[in-house]
Formats: C-alpha cells, structure tokens, sequence
C-alpha cells in the first residue's frame, strides 16, 4: 500500500461522507429549535402564578404540565443523540482512514525524501500539504463533535441552558474551516480521479 | 414580535399517539372468529376506543393552529396603537384607517375562535362517544355478573383480562379525556381574553402538551388493544 494511495483514499472517504454528514446535521436544527421552545415553555410556566389564574381550577395542572414538558425535552435529546451517534460513525469511518495514512507516512518516513515530499505537481499538490490537510480535517470534524455532544449533556430542567440551547449549537458552527476542506477537496480534484 | 408556535411541531408528532395509518385493525386471533356475544362488543369498543383517540390527536392539532393564530393576533392587536390615543392633527389623516384596521384584525380573530370553538365542539361529541362505550361496558360487566355471579366468569372472554379490567381501563380513559376537554374549554374560553405573554404560552403549551393524557394513557390503549387481538402479541 503506498502512502499516495493511502492518502488518495482518505480524502475519498471524506469528500464521499460530507453529503451525508451535512444532511445529519441539518436534521438537528429543528430540533434544536423546538428544544429552545420547550425551555421557552418551562420558563413562562416558572413565572406564571397557576393559582392566580383562570386554571386554578385545576390544582395539579402545574406538576403534569412540567412532567410533559421533561418528557418532550427527554425525546428530544434522545433523537439527538441519535445524529450525533450518526455523525460519530461518520467521523470514525474518515478518521480510520486517516490514521492509516498518517500511520503509514510515520513508518516511512525515514525513508522519505523531502524534496519529493514537498513536490507539487499540476495535477497533485505535495504529499507534505496533503497530510497537512488531512490532519486538520480530521481534527476539525473531532473536536466539532466533542463540543457539539458536550452541549447535549445539558440538563433537562436548567432552563435558561434549553433556551439558549439553539443559538450555542449554531456557536458551535465554523463555516470558515468548511469552506476550507472544500477548498481543499477542489484542489485534490485531479489526484482523486487518478489511480 | 416573532411568531408562537413555530417549531412547536416538531416534537409534538412524537409526543401524539402515533399509530401508523396502515396497520390493520385486524385479528390475529382465530379465538375470535366464533365469538359470544360479549366478547364481540369488547373488541369492538376497543376498536372504537383507538379511533376515537385518532380523531381527537388530530383535533388537538387543528386546534393548535387556531390557538397559535388568535395567540399572534392578540399579540399583534396589541402592538397597534390605542384607539383612545388621540394622535396630533397632522396625523389624523391615518387615524380613520387605524380604525379600519382595528376592526378587520377583531373580525379575523373572531373568526379564529370560532374555529377554535368548532373543534372544541367536536372534542365534546368524542368524550360523548367515550362515555358511550363506557356505559357498553358497564352493560357487559352487569350481564355477566347476572350470569355468573359476582366473581364472573371463569374463563377470560380475550386473552387473560377479568372482564372487570376493561371496565377499569375504559374508565382510566374516560377520566383523562373528560379532564383534558375540560381544560380545553377554559383554555378557549380564557385565550382571547388574556394579554399576558407568558399566559398565553402556558395556554399554548397546556393545549399541545394535553398534561392530563400522559404516555400511561395511551400505553393503556396499547393493552388494550393487545388483549383484543387487536394488536399480535
């Protein structure tokens, strides 16, 4: 297995998932957007004085009404996780591929020549940028993820956390270093169709 | 101001008794195929027990449409300007419109409360219906005691119930709905009248989130429909 081919192959594992991983993620934005409802919900029913209202007449509506609302968020964070565990396997595919390559460029590299290392071609950039890149994709799409599933490890009865919920998820969002793997991936055009 | 009740949905269809439309309602059980008379009426009921919840979820939600819409109209109206604020002459021009709009956005909010009225009003005739089989119920219960005495039968009419058991399943069923349409009621009586925002989400939230039909409700609907054949074990 050369290391070319070992490279060739992680950015087609990548470029081959992004679809995928951008249509996981998409899912959780409405779901992200009901869970900051949900916290919406909690907080008007913490201020209102149930016993100073018309629904006074019905005495324990406070504690169910909050029972349910957990349970809606409970659900929510469920499905959510469930994207995440998608993404993770996602990211576990690519990253596999990736810690072959940078596995095999380490046994190797005593061998290696520099000069040829850092040789771009018309079609190919250099082997050195493209293991750079690789690096830097793998780790974006790592600590995205941890932070992302960090964020879900929020408690279901904080609040203001499920209220601001939505708008720290979409934080979580580096547009730039996207654009930058898709930059990237356009430059390795022509290496990804050659064998 | 942004809109109430966006994205609401989102959770609402897994948090609504979902049964997909094509599962057939139909026996597995050859058991029923010469059935006595009681135990007929029994399958039946809890046929038509989980139409009934089917026509409500749906109502639930029709309501919360109209419920969402007067909410944002009265949010809406709010924000308008007073009519008793007299503006300064030169802007007396507009105040004749202001009116004019004033009185359309009453009639669009009237409109939606009476549609919210009608589906309240459809609530009525299904907890109705649910008192019905209620009542058939209670009939089948009272035969069979005529008949075999205070301790019933011997042997199961279905699966493994005392014929007692549906009677207090249906009852369950009944009490939760007759609660939930009741809230409903003040609900439609009190939402247009209210001006406080975090009511009007309370109202909202009570309206979706039915806090009297919690998820043992419908799991009671689901045993009963097993112990029917009407779901395969």
């Amino acid at each position: 297995m050369s290391l070319q081919g070992a490279v060739r192959r992680s950015f087609v594992a990548l470029r081959d998932q992004r679809a995928a991983w951008r249509s996981v993620l998409e899912e959780c934005d409405p779901l992200m957007e009901s869970l900051g409802n949900l916290g919406e919900q909690m907080n008007a029913l913490s201020r209102v004085r149930v016993s100073d209202t018309p629904l006074r007449a019905f005495p324990d509506l406070q504690e169910r009404l909050q029972f349910q609302l957990l349970q809606a968020v409970d659900l929510l964070l469920q499905r959510l996780r469930d994207r995440m565990s998608c993404l993770q396997s996602i990211r576990d595919s690519v990253g596999g591929h990736v810690s072959a390559a940078l596995q095999l460029y380490q046994d190797s590299a005593d061998g290696l020549d520099v000069a040829v290392a850092t040789q771009r071609s018309s079609v190919a950039p250099s082997l050195a940028d493209m293991l750079e890149w690789l690096q830097d994709a793998e780790r974006f799409y790592r600590r995205f993820l941890q932070r992302k599933t960090l964020l879900l490890t929020l408690r279901r009865d904080d609040r203001a956390q499920l209220e601001g919920a939505a708008k720290a998820w979409r934080s979580l969002d580096s547009p730039d270093a996207e654009q930058q793997i898709t930059d990237n991936l356009c430059r390795l055009a022509f290496f990804l169709e050659s064998q | 101001m942004s809109e109430v009740g966006q994205n609401w949905d989102n959770i609402s269809k897994d948090t609504t008794y979902s049964v997909p439309a094509d599962v057939p309602m139909s026996s597995s059980n050859t058991k029923f195929s010469a059935v006595t008379g009681s135990a007929r009426k029994i399958k039946d009921n809890a046929a038509d027990w989980h139409n009934l919840m089917l026509k409500w979820d749906k109502l639930n939600n029709d309501g919360f449409q109209c419920a969402t819409n007067i909410v944002n109209m009265r949010n809406s109206q709010r924000d308008q300007q007073p009519l008793d604020d007299f503006p300064p002459a030169p802007a007396c021009q507009t105040f004749p419109s202001a009116v004019q709009q004033q009185a359309a956005g009453a009639a669009e909010l009237q409109d939606e409360c009476s549609r919210l009225q009608a589906v309240v009003d459809r609530m009525v005739v299904i907890v109705a219906k649910m008192e019905h089989l209620m009542s058939v119920q209670r009939g089948i219960q009272d035969l069979e005691e005529f008949q075999f005495g205070p301790e019933g039968r011997t042997l199961p009419l279905c699966h493994s119930w005392k014929t007692q058991e549906f009677e207090e399943s249906s009852r369950v069923l009944l009490a939760a709905f007759s609660q939930e349409l009741k809230l409903k009621q003040v609900i439609l009586q009190e939402l247009a009248h209210t001006a406080v925002a975090d009511l009007h989400m309370v109202y909202l939230s009570c309206w979706l989130h039915q806090p009297f039909i919690p998820a043992q409700t419908r799991l009671a609907l689901e045993a009963l429909l097993l112990e029917t054949g009407h779901r395969s074990l």
